[in-house]
């Protein structure tokens, strides 16, 4: 976007002139007593009915506060709101709340199919911190290595949380790594689990697709038992089975040799692209045990267990990695992950008689994933092959000791801690039938998703320790100055030193403006460093392997990689928030990052770059390597629009509308210098076209969305309407533009009385796909072939999804 | 898109410019609400002694309101009496009271605010959490932007203090034959 800054800043200045110049007429503490004269008149039962503001934690170390009132944007998406959208993943939920948030729906990624990745505002998956009742939740061991959004990252999976956990998700859309460390440049998210004072419910919800498939069954649990001092121990439990879709074209292309009479039957449809046949079975738990003398012990856990199976591309029987013994008609590989996910914080916090405020705490964080193949086969293996493969599996563990501080001063809000954090990334092997070379054929590995091999292991760990101030000066009842610092050291690549100035200025009772500027960091992941994964080939007589390595790697050390290095940020935001009344509120922000040495995965070098490539790759008896390298410079720019309006008819009805508006825009701006053994090929070796488009256009740059909930009596409808920008993929070397969507979402939800609940629900109840591939020389990606949709689109190509609902409190 | 930028900016340009037209508006309905519960719970207490002229409402330790408090209830009345808004941070500095807003952190602070209460008869409100449980007599609480209610009727009895029936029916909670 080009659109001109000098002309939004004018604008802000320019809000001061009229505002200000009434600022004598509109006293603060007159509406705020107007506010509450009119509460005043109210019954009790009424005042009970009243809503209050929407509070949120993350951004912040002294505590929650009003959400209009922070001096960093942030967004809240309530627990109401998350049931009433008919989703059952968090990040589908996110996705129709939070603009700038994108969550697209690869398929035939490997991996990637079982654990998608999201984004915030146009950047990475691993740029985005998340948070469980604000300490920090680890990420994935998967390696997205596929040619997804978000390729050569690790992110947090998301959809390992049970909704019926949560309070509510809170959103900061500003760097913070100077206040949390790692991984907070395009945001934070902090998501809030259910606490003191909830009702305990049971929910459950079926629904499919259109098209009659994507089944989902989905039953969850709440329940709290409450403790002394209003402790409370909350157990939540979810089962989640969400059945396949498929909108794969037929295959075209003759499957059997030529001549074969078969070949002339109708096209079959023999590939899978869609969601995966997933079943996750989730478990949290929330505690806090409150003593006599106010000392909280506390505890958050979280478990997921996901069986998940999504298919390969199809190997038909003409195939030469096909062995029509064991296969006649050719074969889906089907990919299956079984992955544990847990993590639990536990600590105890509290008050010292100088009312310095506490908290120490440990968190554990750990994901498992398993790689299968089944209904496959080692080709090399012969007849002999078996058909189902463990492939192998990625671990990562992180542990976090915090000590946290905080005071009160007169006008400053003081607060410190240290941090220490220790993460370990292992891969282990596979079977040795699911990677070897065997004497039948040069086709290595099973079929689909070949094994780790013994030379692709890895245990390595790596600790940092952090110290950190973060602090508000209220310089006056309209001034709020935020400075923070925050200092890390880690094991492998040194030390970090970044920080926060904040300000909040407000002129009248309805308006803040509010800036911020900030550097920041994001640690090179272990699985950045340390990811391998190779197959084995023969050329004459002499084995070799292909496949990624790991920086520290003879092979790619020869070929110039060096260890990774820290991405550096710099932030900047400018809005402001605007509330006329209570029920009005409009706020603007602009935001500005910059990120250097962008982590990414070099192109496959190959012995055809030249000589000194060839040899060193024939040394080390490799056909052709790809590395993890700092590689690019880019700058994201954007804006974020938000007006929430809610309205109170004469006959009690109520409705309230959210409406968003988020633009973003990245160029890439600078690629680092390339080894110069890489020769003159070196720089389009670290990125290429299909790299810059995929980082500049490879997401919607455009999110519209508007809320709308209408209660009345015993009557809930819920209207969300979102518009999904355009976006580009590039197939081959041919980049296709995919045009803007609009998708609408219904839920008609009745209470039946105090504790029964129902509804039914549609969501893209228009059934809105997205463009199709344009024509393509491929025979499987195209408009009418096999693959006719990008797996970049935003959301998805299942069309539209009905849903039934019950709900019962007790 | 440059140019659809620019019309937001110009269109919100004009809102902000007209926004003085529009009345103002403070939305912090919580704090609102905490300062309005404080006298609409007394209309629904009687307290043994009610001979005074007055009507007293303190807040003891940190002061959330600012002057809301003093602006509220200037004109209003309690009981047909007058109100008066005090300001204290020290146990002994509790004069002669009705309402006793308590914002105190220290939990052994808050105990031995909570024990003189008793004795004094005065009616205890808090927004911290188990503080009906240690012998306040009312806990309000903000769940899912909601208000809740904690009522500890035990304490109330044992202050002399009468909470009429609709109080007690509106409270999610009410602590009553426990003992403590």
């Amino acid at each position: 976007m080009k659109f001109n800054r000098t002309l939004f800043i004018t604008i802000i200045v320019s809000l001061f002139i009229p505002i200000t110049s009434s600022k004598a007429v509109f006293a603060d503490d007159k509406t705020e007593v107007e506010q509450a004269g009119e509460l005043y008149e109210k019954s009790l039962s009424e005042l009970l009915d009243v809503e209050t503001e929407l509070k949120a934690e993350v951004g912040s170390r002294s505590g929650d506060r009003d959400l209009l009132a922070s001096d960093v944007p942030i967004d809240v998406v309530t627990a109401e709101q998350m049931r009433q959208t008919g989703f059952t993943e968090l990040s589908k939920i996110l996705q129709r709340f939070i603009p700038g948030f994108n969550f697209p729906r690869p398929s035939i990624t490997d991996g990637t199919d079982h654990v998608r990745p999201f984004t915030l505002r146009g950047m990475n998956p691993d740029q985005v911190l998340v948070l469980i009742n604000g300490k920090r939740l680890h990420q994935s061991s998967l390696m997205n290595i596929n040619g997804t959004i978000g390729r050569g990252t690790s992110g947090v999976d998301l959809n390992t949380i049970p909704i019926a956990s949560i309070e509510r998700v809170e959103v900061l859309r500003d760097g913070a790594a100077a206040q949390y460390g790692s991984d907070a440049i395009a945001g934070v998210i902090n998501i809030i689990l259910k606490g003191f004072g909830h009702k305990n419910e049971i929910t459950a919800t079926y629904g499919e697709t259109k098209e009659g498939d994507g089944e989902v069954k989905q039953t969850d649990l709440f329940y709290s038992m409450p403790l002394n001092y209003d402790g409370f121990i909350n157990i939540s439990a979810e089962y989640r089975d969400r059945g396949e879709t498929n909108r794969a074209g037929v295959d075209s292309r003759d499957q059997y040799p030529s001549g074969d009479p078969r070949n002339d039957y109708d096209a079959p449809l023999n590939h899978h692209y869609g969601d995966a046949d997933t079943q996750d079975g989730l478990l949290s738990i929330n505690s806090e045990v409150i003593t006599e003398n106010g000392v909280t012990f506390y505890l958050h856990a979280l478990y997921d267990n996901r069986d998940s199976e999504a298919g390969a591309f199809f190997r038909r029987p003409v195939d030469n990695r096909n062995n029509t013994n064991i296969y006649p008609d050719g074969f889906l590989p089907m990919i299956v992950a079984d992955i544990e996910d847990y993590s639990f914080s536990t600590g105890s916090k509290g008050i010292l008689s100088n009312n310095i405020k506490w908290d120490l705490s440990y968190t554990y964080g750990y994901n498992e994933y398993e790689f299968g193949v089944e209904n496959s086969h080692n080709d090399s293996l012969g007849d002999d092959s078996p058909t189902s493969f463990d492939s192998g599996e990625t671990r990562y563990k992180q542990q976090i000791v915090n000590l946290d501080l905080a005071k009160k001063i007169k006008n400053w809000d003081i607060a410190g801690g240290l941090e220490f954090r220790n993460e370990n990334y292992q891969i282990h092997q596979g079977e040795e039938a699911s990677y070897i070379l065997g004497d039948v054929s040069n086709n290595a590995g099973a079929q689909g998703f070949p094994g780790f091999q013994p030379n692709n292991e890895v245990d390595e760990s790596r600790d940092n320790i952090a110290a950190y101030v973060d602090t508000k000066y209220h310089l006056s009842n309209d001034v709020d100055i935020g400075l923070a610092a925050r200092y890390e050291d880690y094991s492998d690549f040194g030390s970090t030193f970044d920080g926060k100035l904040s300000l909040s200025y407000r002129p009248v009772s309805t308006l803040m403006l509010r800036t911020s500027a900030s550097s920041g960091f994001r640690a090179p992941s272990l699985s950045q460093s340390y990811y391998t994964a190779t197959t084995t080939g023969l050329s004459g007589d002499t084995l070799y392997q292909t496949g990624t390595f790991s920086v520290n790697e003879p092979v790619a050390i020869a070929l110039g990689a060096v260890d990774l290095e820290p991405e550096e940020s710099t932030h900047f935001t400018a809005g402001f928030v605007y509330q006329p009344a209570s029920e009005l509120s409009f706020s603007m922000d602009y935001f500005y990052t910059e990120i250097d040495d962008r982590i990414m995965l070099t192109g496959n070098i190959k012995e055809t770059i030249s000589p000194e490539v060839k040899a060193i790759l024939n040394a080390n008896g490799v056909g052709s390597a790809r590395y993890f390298t700092n590689a690019i410079s880019t700058k994201t720019e954007g804006i974020d629009l938000r007006l929430n309006y809610k309205y109170q008819f004469s006959n009690k009805s109520i409705i309230k509308t959210g409406m968003s508006y988020h633009y973003n825009h990245t160029d890439v701006t600078g690629v680092n210098t390339a080894p110069s053994i890489l020769g003159a090929n070196g720089q389009s070796l670290l990125v290429n076209e299909v790299t810059i488009t995929t980082l500049e256009d490879g997401q919607p740059k455009e999110n519209i969305k508007i809320y709308t909930q209408y209660l009345y009596k015993n009557y809930t409808v819920v209207v969300n309407v979102n518009k999904f920008g355009s976006y580009k993929s590039v197939f081959g070397t041919t980049s296709y533009d995919f045009d803007s969507k609009w998708t609408t979402d219904l839920d008609l939800s009745y209470q039946l009385n105090d504790k029964f609940n129902i509804a039914v629900g549609a969501q893209n109840i228009f059934n809105e796909y997205p463009d199709k591939w344009g024509e393509t020389s491929s025979s499987i990606v195209g408009h009418d072939k096999i693959l006719q949709y990008s797996q970049y689109s935003p959301f998805g190509y299942n069309g539209a999804f009905y849903y039934f609902r019950v709900g019962l409190a007790f | 898109m440059k140019y659809k930028i620019k019309k937001i900016l110009i269109s919100l340009l004009i809102c902000i410019i007209l926004s003085p037209l529009l009345p103002t508006f403070a939305a912090n309905e919580e704090l609102a609400l905490q300062a309005v519960f404080l006298g609409r719970f007394a209309k629904f207490i009687d307290w043994p002694n009610n001979d005074k002229d007055k009507f007293v409402i303190t807040l003891i330790d940190e002061n959330p309101f600012g002057k809301l408090l003093d602006e509220l209830y200037k004109d209003k009345t309690i009981h047909d009496k007058s109100i008066e808004i005090h300001y204290v941070t020290r146990i002994d500095d509790i004069k002669d009271t009705d309402i006793l807003f308590i914002t105190l952190d220290n939990k052994s602070e808050m105990q031995k605010v909570i024990k003189y209460a008793q004795k004094q008869s005065i009616l205890t409100i808090s927004e911290h959490r188990g503080f009906a449980q240690r012998g306040g007599i009312i806990q309000l609480n903000f769940v899912m932007q909601k208000t809740q209610l904690k009522i500890n009727y035990d304490s109330a009895v044992k202050s002399n203090i009468k909470i009429s029936a609709p109080l007690l029916a509106i409270a999610q909670h009410v602590i009553k034959g426990e003992v403590q």
